[in-house]
């Protein structure tokens, strides 16, 4: 699907001789738009950032060659101005998360060895088998946004965009510690999270799909 | 579960490989919990494995202590499996999100366009 519309355009683009940015608009839009959530997670954030990508694009235009299709070409503006945004939170935000990170969880452990009714339960399948589920993905966004947004924010770098640890911080300007202490309980919590909504609950899992 | 006498309590499942079942694994489990971490530090230490390598004295510690606690070794196992489904949301960004632009967006955004586009 999707290459057959990257076909399309750069044919539309060749008879039209110019480039029409409102099409990228109606071509690109969604797909853009749903890269920007993924990643910012709020969605009027993330038409603010397709708006400034895809202006960005018409300023720089001429740099597009054709060797690369339009819409890579315009998710890779995209991704830079991601990473403007979040750099330029890290700069603007303190801590409002502090409650969150500081909550040890302690209600799980008891003289710090788990409560033995709240300690980890056995997953009832295997990772691979659940990502098949596309509902299996909206329990995951659900938990993902019960996070503070900047420990989400944190999470997803690492574990989805699979940033390295020291150019989160360079980019966030956090402590090692800092990060250390975000992912730990980020993981935590999503971790409890998936495991009541999902794991928990979906005991025929392996034959019901 | 650092504490021996307390993984042998009224759990429904067997909580470890060790489970205390006679004076010798109690004897192997205080041993061990005495000597390894307790659980509220080996999950901090399960989730800074991810992000840079421990000693090895600090990873035999975890082994050994997986033998007296399956919780944290299945704290372990878990939080692979999340960065496993994390890394894999960019090849499911449909499945995680069927959001499209409002139309409304759409033509605010073409309009930013055109006034980009003249200046």
């Amino acid at each position: 699907m999707q290459h057959r519309e990257d076909d399309v355009s750069e044919v539309a683009g060749g008879i039209c001789g110019g480039v029409n940015p409102e099409r990228w608009v109606d071509d690109h839009g969604d797909c853009l738009y749903r890269y920007a959530v993924l990643r910012v997670r709020r969605p009027e954030v993330a038409e603010d950032l397709v708006q400034e990508a895809l202006c960005a694009a018409v300023r720089t235009q001429s740099s597009f060659r054709r060797k690369s299709s339009e819409r890579s070409w315009l998710c890779g503006i995209l991704k830079n101005k991601i990473c403007d945004y979040f750099r330029k939170l890290g700069r603007e935000t303190c801590f409002t998360d502090l409650e969150f990170l500081e909550d040890e969880m302690s209600h799980k452990f008891i003289d710090q060895g788990w409560n033995h009714d709240l300690g980890p339960a056995e997953w009832k399948s295997e990772a691979e088998v659940v990502m098949d589920r596309a509902e299996f993905w909206k329990t995951f966004r659900d938990c993902l946004s019960k996070l503070p947004a900047r420990v989400g924010d944190v999470f997803m770098l690492r574990e989805m965009e699979e940033m390295e640890t020291a150019q989160i911080c360079e980019a966030l300007r956090i402590s090692k510690n800092n990060l250390w202490v975000m992912l730990h309980r980020a993981r935590m919590a999503l971790r409890e999270c998936l495991e009541l909504n999902w794991f928990e609950n979906k005991p025929k899992l392996e034959t019901d799909g | 579960m650092g504490n021996a006498d307390k993984s042998s309590s009224s759990s429904p499942e067997n909580p470890s490989l060790l489970a205390g079942r006679n004076w010798f694994e109690s004897l192997l489990m205080g041993f061990i919990a005495k000597h390894t971490p307790k659980c509220q530090e080996v999950v901090r230490l399960l989730s800074q494995s991810m992000e840079m390598k421990l000693p090895v004295t600090t990873r035999i510690k975890i082994r050994f202590h997986y033998l007296i606690c399956v919780w944290c070794q299945r704290y372990g196992t878990q939080i692979q499996a999340l960065r496993k489904i994390a890394s894999s949301l960019p090849e499911r960004m449909d499945d995680f999100s069927a959001d499209t632009l409002p139309y409304t967006s759409k033509e605010r955004i073409k309009r930013a366009l055109r006034e980009t586009h003249h200046e």
